[in-house]
């Protein structure tokens, strides 16, 4: 019994870590690309044949005015408040239509949904137009708005999912205690969808991260770029700076990937402390 | 507010040597020193950002009431950022264009006439004349360009090809063609394939049938004869593995240090424009060496400016606008600043101050220039609402290439789309 | 509150309340007060943009001049003779038939692989979420192309098993294959919440289930899938409401060719919007697509109340 535990458990090593090495082939690939003269990226073998560490160095060196450490300074700032603002938001507004009975509740849901449904394209340049009238070019506040208002249709729904998820029995219970709705709320349902929030938390952060094309719309000088941004101008019409381009893509990959380690704890804490009975 | 009354007149004494054309102002009654703050915004890699800006300094320098808000950023987001500012009208008041855009900036409505800037002495006539769309001037050259070849020179001597000479003919392109291929080994090409417009467009001019897209798009001329006979040749090169296989050639991407036809060693020539030829000099150094394109009868290729600085009519401050960029083009100093960093620069006592100093890809650039400057024939991009076409005359090449359409097929599409757009054009502005 | 249908999925109970409008006045303040966050974003910064995008559907707009006023000639243009129109939405209908359900049987998998208590799960975790963290920039299409192109990361793997790979995005016939590859290869948000789903089972419903000698395929038909059947939800409608509006990969990737083989309907959107100046034909190829992916979320939330199961008091599957 013991034993076939103990190989279980080896096979078990053994099949992550095969699959981990094959996910993390752009990774190796990545890191030796990223040391590479620009002559060299044609050549097909991974590692450079001298790194060229000036790629990092002066790659974070961005420009006379303004090194990456401003952009990174920049965007986690950002990030901070889209976070707090995206966490905050999507449970409560999660909550009041998962657990409350109230008018046109179902009405409401659907046009929630619907807005998911209509491509951004086509949306964004009235509301460039809207924050242009309002005087709020050039300011973080079109990227972090949003955030605030219930984070999207993508995690309230995702919250509604879990919330719905919890057992009413819980909710009468507090209700005979004594409990209003906001008590319930707090102190019953937000510690139970607690790994929802943290996956709220993560994909809040990993897709303001990439989301480009509002960042470049809404942000105009270079000194309140995000690390994205900054990104991109290594990208010339016909030159592209590939070894720096490489280098700093990488390294903003990093608080993505620290934030996901660290978060993703929360997922083993989430049984211990739940402690739901059937 | 200010900048509107200040009213500089641009056209006052021409000629080049004016570092203080602020002085000019005077021809209205405002006060010239009312300080402006103009919007600008561009497009490049950082040196050309460190160079602009550094030329706004000095324009500064020199007029203490005129100062600048920069705004910049790489070709992409730049060309993806603007049609977002024009549809909320706030354009910068100097902005950069480009010859692939100016079109549909222009007649939309979104640029200001500058016919009114005096370059006499400076850039020639001619030239202005040939960027005019619809009599008016939209936007300043600042730089010159021209479209060529280039070719693995390395490559081609080791293998013991002749190499192609200055002013070759169509015939002779495809001869060096046929011939390198017994010379190279198997997986490497003598020339690529190809499914762009333009490419068969320099066929067409140069054997006197003119361009494509007539009177500003409202007129479409395809050659039946030299479009059958131009890509007929391509696919016996095709059958004679003398151009790539087509998923090769849609793997191709230019200036990618991967996927770049000639940098990544699978094909010994292609397209180059001065600004491009330098990109790709970055990528096999030393190796390469340019030529005109082929030419027919008429000529081939072209060489003139494709970077303009234009004022938007968003602008509050037009005359200011005006005015400095009149200064950036004509003024020595002004050019000694941002030397090569929008390209060759087109006022000749300007270039002739930073010629001791050019980098080899820029003087491979300059060659560019010079050598397909004798039998250019005028640059026609695309007219504006012609994007889409061009795209899809790539994906119905793209089908021949890939064995999907014959010829014929492809030409009855390509000409049918195009005579409706042409129609439909010149309906619209009746 | 007990009366309620709990069996029922999102929109039949949400229809049911209506109808018996069972809400008092307490309940309707406090539903609005916990929802307002959105609905006063929603009134303030969306509707008008919504709404903006449905006026120009019937417009000629190209973003640099004002808009004209064109009728419904823009749809009837789109339905007539738009052949971009009909392959795009073959080519994503294609792609969403096949990814979604792919990435859904692929990131669950994953997600009970990762949902062990083992040494190490962080760093495992990590790793096999990667890609997923990676987005969609120009230094991740040099990578992509680097895995697929002819002698690519890819075709070596196949050559491990003795079979000799193409040029996977360049050949139109396994460009769309491969694009949706990529996208399960990016499966790690949906993974991530099927993980989170997986940890709000709790495990007292295993436990028990094993004492009655349960077998570990009974328990996964029987607990896992039925406990987790709100969060498959929620994925499946997701996966199909993003898989529509895929952009990035063909975007970046493949430009939408060779010949249109890979030209998603976002893709295509985008180019009519910002390639070709014509918003106001995309805004009405915006409001086709919703049209149709509303009806397929409206199918999905009518069929799932036959399979998706929610909490409700005592109602455990037994």
């Amino acid at each position: 019994m013991i034993k076939t535990l103990k190989n279980n458990k080896v096979s078990n090593h053994l099949m992550l870590i095969v699959f981990s090495l094959l996910m993390l082939y752009p990774v190796i690939w990545w890191v030796g690309a990223s040391l590479k003269t620009t002559a060299e990226m044609s050549s097909p073998s991974i590692w450079p044949s001298t790194p060229i560490w000036e790629n990092y160095t002066k790659g974070w060196q961005f420009s006379p005015e303004f090194t990456f450490g401003r952009f990174f300074g920049n965007t986690l700032l950002m990030e901070l408040w889209n976070v707090v603002g995206g966490v905050l938001t999507s449970a409560i507004v999660a909550y009041g239509f998962a657990r409350i009975n109230f008018k046109f509740r179902g009405a409401l849901f659907s046009i929630l949904l619907l807005t998911m449904m209509l491509p951004g394209q086509v949306t964004i340049v009235p509301q460039y137009i809207l924050y242009n009238k309002l005087q709020l070019m050039d300011s973080y506040i079109p990227l972090i708005l949003p955030h605030f208002f219930g984070g999207g249709a993508f995690f309230i729904f995702l919250l509604v999912q879990f919330i719905r998820g919890i057992p009413r029995e819980l909710d009468e219970a507090a209700k005979i205690d004594g409990s209003s709705v906001y008590g319930i709320f707090y102190r019953i349902v937000l510690p139970l969808i607690k790994p929802a929030l943290v996956t709220v938390a993560i994909f809040t952060f990993i897709w303001s991260w990439d989301d480009f094309f509002a960042q470049m719309l809404y942000l105009n000088s270079v000194g309140k770029f995000t690390v994205g941004l900054a990104l991109r101008m290594y990208v010339d019409q016909f030159e592209i700076q590939w070894g720096r381009l490489l280098a700093m893509s990488l390294l903003s990959v990093v608080p993505s990937v620290v934030l996901f380690f660290f978060a993703q704890k929360q997922f083993v804490e989430g049984i211990a402390t739940t402690g739901l009975k059937g | 507010m200010l900048a509107a009354t200040l009213g500089l007149t641009a056209c006052g004494n021409g000629g080049a040597n004016n570092g203080q054309s602020n002085a000019e102002g005077k021809s209205n009654n405002s006060d010239p020193n009312a300080p402006v703050k103009l919007k600008i915004m561009w497009q490049g890699a950082d040196i050309r950002h460190q160079a602009m800006l550094k030329t706004q300094e000095v324009y500064t320098g020199l007029n203490p009431s005129v100062t600048f808000s920069p705004e910049y950023m790489a070709w992409d987001d730049y060309w993806k950022k603007l049609p977002t500012l024009a549809a909320s009208h706030s354009l910068p008041d100097v902005l950069h264009m480009d010859g692939a855009y100016i079109q549909e900036y222009a007649t939309r409505g979104t640029l200001e006439d500058l016919s009114d800037i005096d370059l006499t002495g400076v850039i020639d006539e001619k030239t202005l004349d040939n960027l005019k769309i619809n009599g008016k001037l939209y936007g300043i050259p600042i730089s010159r360009n021209a479209q060529g070849m280039a070719y693995n020179k390395e490559a081609l001597e080791a293998a013991g090809i002749e190499l192609p000479k200055k002013d070759w003919t169509w015939d002779e392109f495809f001869d060096f063609a046929r011939n390198a291929r017994a010379k190279l080994p198997e997986g490497v090409y003598p020339i690529s394939d190809t499914d762009t417009w333009d490419f068969y467009e320099y066929y067409q001019m140069g054997y006197g049938k003119g361009t494509i897209i007539q009177e500003d798009g409202k007129k479409f001329n395809l050659d039946k004869d030299l479009f059958m006979k131009f890509y007929g040749i391509f696919a016996e090169f095709r059958d004679k593995k003398i151009v790539p296989p087509a998923d090769m050639v849609s793997a191709f991407k230019e200036n990618d240090p991967q996927a770049d036809p000639m940098a990544s060693g699978k094909v010994m020539t292609r397209g180059a424009t001065v600004g491009s030829v330098g990109a790709l000099e970055q990528l096999m150094p030393g190796k390469i060496d340019v030529v005109n394109l082929p030419v027919g009868p008429e000529g081939g290729g072209w060489a003139q400016p494709t970077i303009f600085l234009s004022v938007s009519t968003d602008s509050k401050h037009k005359d200011a606008a005006k005015a400095f960029i009149k200064w950036f083009v004509t003024d020595k100093k002004a050019g000694e600043t941002y030397g090569t960093n929008f390209g060759i620069p087109i006022y000749d006592d300007v270039y002739n101050a930073i010629e001791p100093s050019l980098a080899p890809k820029e003087k491979l650039g300059k060659k560019l220039y010079d050598t397909a400057k004798d039998k250019a024939l005028p640059f026609s991009p695309a007219a504006a609402g012609w994007t889409e076409w061009v795209d899809n005359y790539k994906k119905t090449m793209d089908a021949v290439l890939f064995g999907q359409k014959s010829l014929e097929e492809a030409y009855n599409d390509i000409s049918k789309s195009g005579n409706a757009l042409a129609e439909k054009l010149s309906k619209s502005s009746k | 509150m007990k009366a309620e249908a709990v069996h029922k999925p999102a929109a039949a109970r949400l229809r049911l309340t209506k109808k018996k409008a069972k809400s008092s006045n307490r309940n309707n303040l406090a539903g609005y007060i916990f929802i307002s966050p959105w609905l006063l974003g929603f009134l303030l910064l969306t509707v008008w943009p919504i709404i903006q995008s449905f006026y120009l559907s019937f417009t000629e707009y190209s973003l640099l001049e004002a808009p004209t006023w064109t009728g419904t000639q823009n749809y009837a243009n789109i339905f007539k003779n738009d052949t971009d129109f009909t392959t795009s939405l073959k080519v994503t209908f294609i792609f969403v038939l096949f990814s979604v359900p792919l990435k859904l049987f692929f990131s669950l998998m994953v997600a009970m692989m990762l949902n062990k208590n083992l040494k190490g799960m962080n760093l495992y975790r990590t790793a096999i979420y990667f890609p997923s963290l990676i987005g969609g920039s120009i230094a991740v299409a040099a990578l992509w192309r680097n895995m697929f192109n002819l002698n690519g990361y890819f075709n070596h793997v196949l050559s491990w098993f003795g079979i000799q790979g193409v040029g996977w995005i360049t050949n139109p016939h396994t460009s769309l294959a491969t694009l949706i590859l990529l996208n399960t290869w990016q499966f790690g948000s949906t993974m991530v919440i099927f993980l989170a789903g997986l940890k709000q089972i709790p495990n007292e419903l295993y436990e028990s289930a094993s004492v009655d000698g349960a077998s570990k395929v009974r328990k996964f038909f029987h607990i896992t899938l039925p406990m987790l059947s709100p969060v498959m939800f929620f994925n499946l409608v997701l996966g199909i409401i993003g898989s529509f509006q895929t952009f990035t990969a063909a975007f970046i990737v493949t430009q939408g060719g060779p010949i249109n083989s890979t030209y998603m309907y976002a893709l295509f959107l985008y180019d009519k919007a910002f390639k070709h100046y014509q918003m106001g034909y995309a805004s009405a190829l915006a409001w086709i697509l919703l049209v149709i992916v509303a009806l397929m979320t409206a199918i999905n939330f009518l069929v799932s109340r036959y399979w998706v199961f929610y909490e409700t008091d005592g109602g455990k599957q037994k």
